[in-house]
C-alpha cells in the first residue's frame, strides 16, 4: 500500500517537473529542473 | 514550437539519456557474482526455505550446507551481514568453494544481507566491484553497503525500536546486526534477521559465527566478540590463536547492547554466538581515495600517519592490512573455534577438510583457492 502511495507521489512530482521544464522560459531554470527530474525518474523506476 | 519549448524537449531527451546510462550502471549493482560450490556441497537452500516470508524478496539469499557422514556439531557461518566488509564475505565464499565436511554439519550464508549488496553508500565513492585474480582469470565481487537498500526498505523512522527493545537512530532499522531476533511481519531487515534465527533453530546450530570487519580506528578489531554462553570457547580459541602467532583479543558481548548477533543469537536461539572482527582500511573514515586496490591491499598513507600518532587499535605500516591477511585471520579464527568446540564438547566435533590453510592464504593469496571463472 505504502509503495503505491509513494509511487503515486513520485509520479505526480515527476509530471509537475516535466510541465515546469516545458513552460519555463529561462534556460538555467529549465536545466535545474531536468537535473532534479533525473533523480525522480531513477526513483520512479526503483533503480536508485 | 517556441524556442524555450524546443530547449525543453532537448533537455528532457538529455535527461532520458542520462537516466538510461546511469540506470544501466546502477542496475549492475543488482547482479550477483558467481559462486562455484565445492563438489562436496550437500545441498544449497535459500533463506526463504526457512522463512517463506522472504520468498521473491531481495532479502532472500543462498544457504550452503555441508553435511558429514558422521554425526557431530553444527556450525553456522555468516558472511556479508555488512556488505561493505569484504573479508567476511570472501571468507564465506572461500569456504563454500573449498570445504569438505566429513563429520558434523556446516551451514554458510555468504550474503546474509543480500539487499545491502544491491546498492552502494551514497557520497562514499566506493567502487561497485573489486576483482581477485584466480588461475583462470579475474573474478569480480560486489562491494555493497552496511545497510539494506533503501529502495527495498523505507522510509526510515526518526527513531528505531529494534525487536530486542533497544532505541536506535532510524537508519539502524536497515542494519541487519541491530535487527535480531527479527520480526516475522516486520521490515525487510527484520525479516532477514528472523530467517537467520530460523536457520539457527531448525538446524540446531551449536556454534554460530558472524564474520565482520571494522575501521582500523574502531576499538573492537582483531577481536572475538562472544556471548557469555561461549566465554570458555572464546578463551580456548584465543589461546589457540595466540599459540599460532595470531594476535587477537576477547570482547564480551555487552548485555545491554541489544539486537546484535552475538547477543540475541545466544539469548533467543541458545546457540554459542561469536562475532569476529578484522581491520578494514577501505571501511575507515581516515582513508584517502576509495578504490578497488584499497579494498584488496589495504594500504593507505593516512592510516600510516594515524598509526604513528597512536590513534589506531591495530599495528599499521606501509604494507597495509590486505584482504588476504584479513581473510587468513578469519580462517584461522574459525579453525580455532571449531577445534575449541571439540575440545570442550567432544560430541560436537566438526571435521573441516580442505579448509584453506590460513598461512598459505597469507602467502599465496585468495585467488588460488577460488574456482577459476568459467
Ligand atoms: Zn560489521
Amino acid at each position: 500500500m505504502i509503495q503505491i502511495i509513494y509511487h503515486f507521489l513520485v509520479l505526480y512530482l515527476t509530471f509537475h517537473l516535466i510541465w515546469f521544464v516545458i513552460r519555463e522560459k529561462k534556460f538555467w531554470n529549465q536545466l535545474s529542473g531536468v537535473i532534479v527530474l533525473i533523480m525522480f525518474l531513477l526513483r520512479l523506476l526503483l533503480i536508485k | 514550437m517556441k524556442k524555450h519549448q524546443a530547449t525543453a524537449f532537448l533537455l528532457l531527451l538529455l535527461a532520458a539519456l542520462v537516466c538510461f546510462f546511469a540506470g544501466r550502471e546502477f542496475l549492475t549493482m543488482h547482479e550477483e557474482e558467481a559462486v562455484y560450490p565445492s563438489p562436496h556441497l550437500t545441498i544449497k537452500k535459500r533463506l526463504s526455505d526457512y522463512f517463506p516470508g522472504l520468498k521473491n524478496s531481495p532479502g532472500d539469499s543462498s544457504v550452503y550446507i555441508f553435511e558429514g557422514q558422521k554425526m557431530g556439531g553444527t556450525l553456522l557461518i555468516l558472511g556479508g551481514t555488512h556488505p561493505n566488509e569484504p573479508a567476511g564475505f570472501i571468507t564465506a565464499v572461500l569456504l563454500v568453494e573449498n570445504l569438505e565436511v566429513t563429520q558434523g554439519k556446516v551451514i554458510i550464508v555468504p550474503r546474509a544481507n543480500n539487499s545491502g549488496f544491491m546498492h552502494s553508500d551514497p557520497q562514499e565513492g566506493n567502487p561497485q566491484r573489486y576483482s581477485l585474480s584466480t588461475p583462470g582469470g579475474p573474478r569480480w565481487f560486489r562491494y555493497g553497503s552496511r545497510l539494506t537498500n533503501p529502495i527495498h526498505q523505507w522510509p526510515d523512522s526518526v527513531l528505531y525500536v529494534n525487536p530486542a527493545g533497544q532505541k536506535l537512530s532510524g537508519t539502524e532499522s536497515r542494519n541487519l546486526n541491530r535487527s535480531y531476533p527479527g520480526r516475522k511481519h516486520g521490515k525487510l531487515t527484520e525479516k532477514i534477521a528472523y530467517a537467520i534465527m530460523q536457520v539457527i533453530d531448525n538446524e540446531k546450530a551449536d556454534l554460530a559465527v558472524d564474520l565482520h570487519e571494522a575501521a582500523p580506528e574502531y576499538p573492537v578489531i582483531n577481536a572475538i566478540v562472544f556471548h557469555e554462553n561461549s566465554a570458555e570457547l572464546a578463551a580456548v580459541t584465543l589461546m589457540t590463536l595466540q599459540m599460532e602467532g595470531v594476535d587477537i583479543r576477547l570482547e564480551a558481548s555487552p548485555p545491554n547492547l541489544r539486537g546484535l548477533s552475538h547477543r540475541e543469537w545466544g539469548d533467543f536461539a541458545k546457540t554459542r554466538a561469536v562475532l569476529l572482527e578484522t581491520a578494514n582500511t577501505s571501511h575507515g573514515r581516515l582513508k584517502g581515495r576509495p578504490s578497488a586496490t584499497l579494498i584488496i591491499n589495504g594500504k593507505d598513507k593516512n592510516y600510516m600517519k594515524a598509526a604513528q600518532l597512536g590513534l589506531l587499535f591495530v599495528p599499521f605500516d606501509e604494507d597495509g592490512i590486505s584482504l588476504k591477511q584479513r581473510v587468513s585471520r578469519h580462517l584461522a579464527s574459525l579453525r580455532a573455534l571449531v577445534s575449541g568446540l571439540h575440545e570442550l564438547h567432544p560430541d560436537l566435533c566438526i571435521q573441516l577438510d580442505n579448509l584453506p590453510n590460513p598461512i598459505e592464504v597469507q602467502k599465496v593469496g585468495i585467488g588460488p583457492y577460488l574456482t577459476p571463472s568459467k
